[in-house]
């Protein structure tokens, strides 16, 4: 089967790197899914969940923000945070949505710049919910 | 007799204290270096992709690419918190001043000595939120690029740099500029034709949303370099000064020695000369 270079890496160091058959990541207008040879693209990442083939074997994680750049059939997945859905904490993604929930639940008190952080956690603690919990 | 011995003991409670901060730093050093080299490949793909999307761009413009008449640049300058670092703080506070001479700058100060210092020297801050060079984690580094890229779009800011203290080894640390905005791809870059690229929403909107995440992944980068490079000098720095303490302990206690010596000989000598006068 056709694969293609991928490399994902974030601040906190280098996530994966090797071929992989198919990589579907949350953009911010969409799903996309890059198949090898695909056109060169560059696109800025949304929040959501990404899934990667490699070798017959699907992986999923929780991906967010950062930037999707292929270029002669080389795959580079830059996001912000990147978490495997076996590294994830369920429990810990659900405090983090019960907090954030709890902050946004009085949203008359915080400023503009504190409601933003909040609503990013909030979806943030969704997307890992939800990539954890499909296990 | 008495002034060396006291002499000699505050050297020993120094040596102590520098020992005991050369090992601290030491153990600090080993894990700075380790993230150090966790986030350098994110750096280095950053760097090298967003370069091939600026060298490539002749089909596009963006307000992040076009080099404006240098009115107010901004330098964010990132040094330590502690002093006894040996030259690290000095050295790159220095050549922060350097470059800013002569210019209409805006000071971001990260750490506590940089801020003193800009603060001291009467330099515009342009907010000084970040105090504590230890405590800025990567999402302050987000937020940070965030509002320095609305700066430079709004016209506010024409250039943006960044003075950290690059980690060469444990033994060299380099002070270094690097400019930031506006984007500069490298300068000969064998154009391959037809290697057209797909954005998606659109050039600019990519651009957009891509440059501020670039430049918090540059500036988190760099803290990662001067915090090692911190650790680096501190080391160093306490390492030479218990080496200095242990000679001078040596010599002092040369010195008590023999003092005491010819203490202990004088005395034989008087109680001899009584016993033949006797």
């Amino acid at each position: 089967m056709a694969e293609f270079d991928l490399e994902i890496v974030t601040p906190d160091g280098l996530m994966f790197s090797g071929k992989a058959e198919s990589l579907k990541v949350r953009t911010v207008t969409g799903d996309v899914c890059i198949l090898p040879n695909h056109i060169n693209y560059l696109t800025a990442l949304g929040m959501g969940e990404a899934k990667i083939v490699s070798e017959g074997v699907a992986r999923r994680a929780a991906c967010i923000g950062g930037m999707l750049s292929v270029r002669d059939n080389r795959v580079r997945l830059v996001p912000t945070t990147f978490e495997w859905s076996d590294e994830i904490d369920p429990a810990r993604a659900e405090r983090a949505r019960q907090a954030a929930e709890e902050k946004l639940s009085h949203r008359d008190t915080l400023s503009d710049q504190e409601l933003a952080v909040a609503e990013a956690k909030l979806k943030r603690a969704l997307v890992r919910r939800s990539v954890a919990g499909m296990k | 007799m008495k002034d060396i011995k006291l002499r000699i003991r505050s050297m020993e409670s120094t040596r102590q204290i520098t020992k005991a901060m050369e090992m601290v730093a030491a153990s600090k050093l080993r894990r700075a270096q380790e993230n150090v080299a966790r986030s350098r490949p994110y750096f280095e793909i950053l760097y090298t992709t967003v370069c091939d999307i600026a060298s490539g761009s002749d089909s596009f413009t963006s307000r992040y690419l076009e080099a404006r008449e240098v009115k107010r640049s901004c330098y964010v300058v990132i040094a330590g918190d502690r002093g006894l670092a040996g030259g690290y703080n000095h050295n790159v506070l220095k050549l922060a001043e350097a470059e800013m001479a002569g210019k209409n700058a805006a000071v971001v100060p990260i750490g506590k000595k940089s801020v003193e210092n800009f603060r001291a020297h009467g330099f515009d801050i342009l907010t000084d939120a970040w105090w504590e060079a230890g405590d800025v984690s990567v999402s302050d580094c987000f937020t940070m690029a965030k509002d320095l890229c609305a700066r430079f779009l709004a016209g506010e800011l024409d250039e943006v740099n960044i003075v950290y203290t690059n980690f060469v080894s444990i033994l060299t640390q380099q002070p270094t500029v690097i400019p930031v905005l506006p984007l500069h791809g490298p300068e000969v870059r064998g154009e391959e034709p037809g290697s057209e690229t797909l954005y998606e929403p659109g050039s600019e909107a990519v651009f957009d949303a891509i440059v501020p995440e670039y430049l918090g992944g540059l500036i988190y980068g760099a803290l990662c370099e001067s915090r090692a490079s911190e650790q680096g000098a501190r080391r160093t720095a306490m390492d030479s000064a218990t080496k200095n303490a242990e000679e001078m302990i040596g010599d002092l206690s040369l010195k008590y020695n023999r003092a005491r010596q010819g203490a202990i000989t004088q005395e034989i000598t008087e109680i001899v000369a009584g016993s033949t006068a006797s």
